[in-house]
């Protein structure tokens, strides 16, 4: 289900210019699949199928958003003025910096919805249980 | 060429770092030339100024603002600037001497600098925006300064007293110069000042007036607000000199000088500043004389001087403006030259306690002589500088336009004060150098400091001496230049030693003869009772910090108690009575309840679902009942979303749902499976009471937001620009990428800080558990290995 998953937030994020979606939606069905994963596999599995620091992941998007911002300062516009590539690339769509700037959306949302997620999970405190551990490992050896 | 001025040494203060390295004293000389270069740059600007004109540069930087880095310089400019970068020069050299032994001297020059590129934008500044951005970096670099010996709490004490109140006044400063800006329509000190007239008449202007002047008096230290001035003397002795000297506490001075011909001229403006200077001049004075410590002496003595120079402003006329010129100058010379000194004494003998020091005429005779002439000028003895400038100063008294009261307390104010300064000289010369050494009290080898340590302060003494004997012309065209800015007409100025017999002459040498006869009480006075309490403005102070603490803390102890229901309840209750109140005064007309006809049977029966999901939701018995009902209703709300045709609304509010309910059952899994009820019956009443109110009022909100029609929507614009301008199809997507793609940028920006909140709550918690440190897990990755020890 993952791949499916994520591929399909993906087709959202890109899309979203033109039909429903975006990078909003699209990171809320990616962090979805992941958690699912997590709800299923456990923290740990989840972790080792995406090695990924989402915390990181997060403070990127936030970043990689900003950026976009940028060019148009250079240009001596005001800040966030869009920009286009002139041809759409096929496949893709049109790319513009509104583009660029809702992966960097796309990535926050998945960042801070999977972080949070995994910090609960993970939370000694809320899941002292050594079944919530070994349920998970089970069905991971099972798995492999 | 007025932006390298400002700019160089503020660019150049990282190179100050190197006076790490050894050989420090010669480094800090070889550093000197940075403002020696700005000197003699300021000197090539000088001709034109000298001759009444002003040169102006400028560049357009937040015009939005009307925030133009517009430079200036005129006359007044040019004095202040070749006094901050003259002194600057030999404060820097004499630095490396003094912190020698101190291996953060290159860090201390580092913000030496820093300063005095502040202070020079400060003067050299057209705009009041500019002006203020430096005034603020003042405030900053001189905490820096006073702070320097950080690991002493005095230090760090008087430092955040300094910030604190000039901080503070800088606030009002800010609010007074923006109103000022209102008025005039303009930015720029050359409209402002054009303004005079206009800005009497209106109506903001005693608003801007106290406000600008609540800024100058806590910078130049003016009664109440002296107090931290003395404090700001834990900084080392080139700091304290530099600061107290030249620059820092003179640029309330400054802004004061420089705002009278348009302020000015009014009872408010002239006789506040005459009455406060006053004030601060003569009850300075007298505790100067009194205090035991020498760097606590002058930094009286400099509280007492700023008053002086606030009086001149507020008394006016021609004399006043040539008054301020002139004790600038002259109280920069001596006073810079005094406390270099002060910390030549300190450095040779170990201590600056006058009851510990004496006999030092034999040891260092160099150190007394310069000593002596800068004492001679500061207490106004003729034939020096200081004479001269205390006549203009007795002049302004006796010719002000305030009227015979205010003119006579003005010329017996000078007359007690010049009678302390002269008491307080003869105090700290006799007690320094006069009578015997007492070997117990200091270092054991006691003598002069090397040649470079006394350039410092034998530059300024010597030109006390010289300005008034020989450089009197070519001074006097500058205090011409700089005087004609202060009283806003060109000035016709003659220094002169000698003015014949009047009565300022009579009155300052009268003063000087008793004086005199007081020397033989200096002691008995100086040991006299001490302050009442609640004239330490410092302690007051500290006390009025701690309670704003403890105040702070209270009230967060209130409003945030810990408990989630006491939040809800706070912010509902905060919004109830900030919101709901305008809302039923203003919005309810607002409302209109037009069915529409087209209504279909399904769509009311999605609307009724949510009502019954939110029933079942609080009757539940089971958290997965409840969870499950409030699944109902958000399905029902995207159901809505979907009817009304709005799939991006619908598709992130079902994705939110299915998110939000796993995240309820991961928390709920470890809590009991059924409800229980802690809380009494009055408070559950209470609660469902604020809850439905609430419901009311954001119910009655949408209502009004979509229902009302005096303003134009805003829907046609983003219809109709969304393909052409935005290059998409999807409105909703466009709106938030492009249209509004800033506050998009906040709203991830939010985010972020919001899984920042959480990552610091569950994880630092951890940390701060009795948990032993062995079983804290070690990475992130294994933290569900501990609970096997819980098992046992």
């Amino acid at each position: 289900m993952l791949p499916l998953l994520l591929m399909l937030s993906i087709f959202m994020l890109f899309r979203g210019h033109n039909l429903p979606g975006g990078g909003f939606i699209g990171g809320l069905l990616a962090s979805s699949a992941i958690i699912l994963q997590m709800v299923a596999f456990g923290p740990k599995v989840a972790r080792r199928i995406l090695p990924v620091n989402y915390l990181i992941l997060a403070a990127f998007g936030v970043f990689f958003g900003a950026l976009w911002g940028l060019p148009a300062l250079f240009a001596g516009l005001p800040y966030m003025q869009a920009f286009w590539l002139p041809e759409p690339i096929p496949g893709v769509g049109k790319i513009g910096t509104p583009v660029l700037f809702d992966i960097g959306v796309y990535f926050t949302v998945i960042g801070v919805t999977t972080k949070i997620a995994l910090l609960l999970v993970e939370e000694p405190i809320l899941f002292p249980f050594p079944e919530m551990k070994s349920v998970p490992v089970d069905h991971q050896e099972e798995v492999a | 060429m007025l932006y390298p001025i400002v700019f160089i040494a503020l660019v150049a203060s990282p190179l100050a770092l190197i006076a790490r390295l050894p050989a420090r004293s010669l480094i800090a000389w070889g550093l000197a030339f940075i403002p020696l270069t700005l000197f003699g740059l300021t000197l090539t600007q000088a001709g034109p100024v000298l001759a009444g004109e002003q040169v102006v540069e400028e560049i357009s930087w937040v015009p939005a603002l009307g925030l133009n880095l517009t430079f200036t310089l005129d006359g007044l400019s040019l004095l202040f600037a070749l006094i901050i970068t003259g002194i600057g020069t030999l404060i820097v050299g004499y630095a490396g001497h003094y912190l020698g032994a101190d291996s953060g001297l290159g860090r201390f020059l580092a913000y030496l600098m820093l300063f005095m590129g502040a202070m020079l934008g400060v003067v050299l500044a057209g705009n009041v925006l500019t002006m203020f951005v430096f005034w603020e970096l003042t405030s900053v670099t001189s905490y820096l300064l006073i702070g320097y010996k950080h690991d002493y709490p005095d230090a760090r004490r008087g430092a955040l007293h300094s910030l604190l109140v000039t901080g503070g006044g800088g606030l009002a400063l800010l609010v007074g110069l923006l109103l000022l800006g209102q008025m005039v329509g303009s930015y720029e000190f050359r409209d402002i000042l054009a303004a005079g007239d206009q800005l009497r008449a209106h109506s903001l202007y005693p608003a801007a007036v106290i406000l600008i002047l609540l800024g100058c008096f806590t910078k130049s230290a003016q009664i109440p607000f002296h107090f931290w001035l003395p404090g700001a003397m834990q900084a080392p002795t080139p700091a304290s000199a530099f600061l107290h000297s030249a620059t820092m506490v003179k640029a309330g001075v400054y802004l004061m000088a420089r705002l009278s011909p348009a302020l000015g001229g009014t009872a408010l403006w002239d006789v506040t500043l005459a009455v406060v200077g006053g004030a601060t001049m003569t009850f300075a004075a007298i505790v100067a004389m009194r205090q035991f410590d020498l760097k606590a002496m002058l930094a009286y003595t400099t509280i007492s001087m700023l008053g002086a120079l606030t009086m001149q402003i507020g008394l006016g006329g021609k004399y006043g403006a040539e008054g301020v010129a002139t004790n600038i100058l002259a109280h920069a010379l001596y006073k810079s030259a005094l406390f270099m000194l002060a910390g030549v004494i300190d450095h040779e003998c170990g201590t600056r306690d006058l009851r510990r020091l004496g006999g030092l005429r034999r040891y260092m005779p160099q150190t007394m002589v310069i000593t002596a002439l800068a004492l001679l000028s500061f207490g106004g003895i003729p034939i020096m500088f200081g004479f001269v400038a205390k006549e203009l100063m007795l002049e302004a008294a006796l010719e002000t336009d305030l009227g015979a009261t205010l003119s006579i307390l003005a010329v017996a104010a000078i007359a007690v004060t010049a009678i302390a300064y002269l008491i307080t000289g003869w105090r700290l010369f006799s007690n320094t150098f006069l009578g015997q050494r007492s070997t117990a009290a200091m270092q054991q080898h006691v003598d002069d400091p090397t040649p470079g340590m006394l350039i410092g302060p034998g530059v300024p003494a010597i030109l006390s001496l010289f300005i008034p004997l020989v450089l009197l012309a070519p001074v006097s065209t500058l205090i011409a230049a700089a005087s004609a800015a202060i009283y806003g007409k060109p000035l016709e100025v003659k220094l002169a030693l000698w003015h014949g017999v009047n009565p300022a002459l009579l009155v300052s040498l009268s003063a000087i003869v008793i004086g005199v006869a007081m020397f033989r009480f200096a002691e008995q006075l100086a040991n006299m009772r001490g302050w009442p309490i609640w004239l330490r403005g410092d302690m007051i102070f500290d006390r009025l910090i701690e309670r704003t603490l403890t105040g702070a803390t209270a009230l967060t102890r209130t409003l945030q108690e810990g408990r989630l229901r006491r939040y809800i309840l706070i912010t509902a209750l905060t919004m109830l009575i900030f919101v709901g109140v305008p809302f039923i005064s203003f919005g309810l007309g607002a409302i209109r309840f037009d069915l529409d006809p087209q209504l279909q049977f399904y769509e009311i029966l999605a609307a009724a679902l949510i009502p019954i999901g939110v029933i079942a939701t609080i009757k539940a018995r089971t958290r997965l009942g409840a969870i499950i009902a409030v699944g109902v209703v958000g399905a029902m709300v995207a159901l809505l979303f979907v009817l009304f045709s709005a799939p991006d609304l619908a598709l992130t509010q079902l994705l939110i749902e299915v998110l939000s309910t796993v995240f309820l059952l991961l928390v709920f899994s470890v809590l009991p499976v059924r409800f229980e009820s802690f809380s009494s019956a009055w408070v559950r009443q209470r609660d469902a009471i604020v809850a439905i109110a609430m419901g009311i009022l954001m119910g009655g909100l949408v209502l009004a937001t979509a229902t009302n029609d005096s303003f134009a929507p805003l829907a046609p614009f983003f219809l109709e620009n969304s393909l052409d301008k935005g290059k998409g199809a999807n409105v909703v997507n466009v709106i938030l990428v492009d249209f509004r793609g800033f506050d998009t940028l906040g709203e991830i920006t939010v985010l972020f800080i919001a899984l920042l909140g959480i990552y610091g709550l569950l994880r630092l918690r951890q940390g701060k558990d009795d948990v032993t440190p062995e079983r804290v897990p070690t990475t992130a990755t294994e933290p569900l290995s501990e609970p096997v020890n819980t098992q046992r």
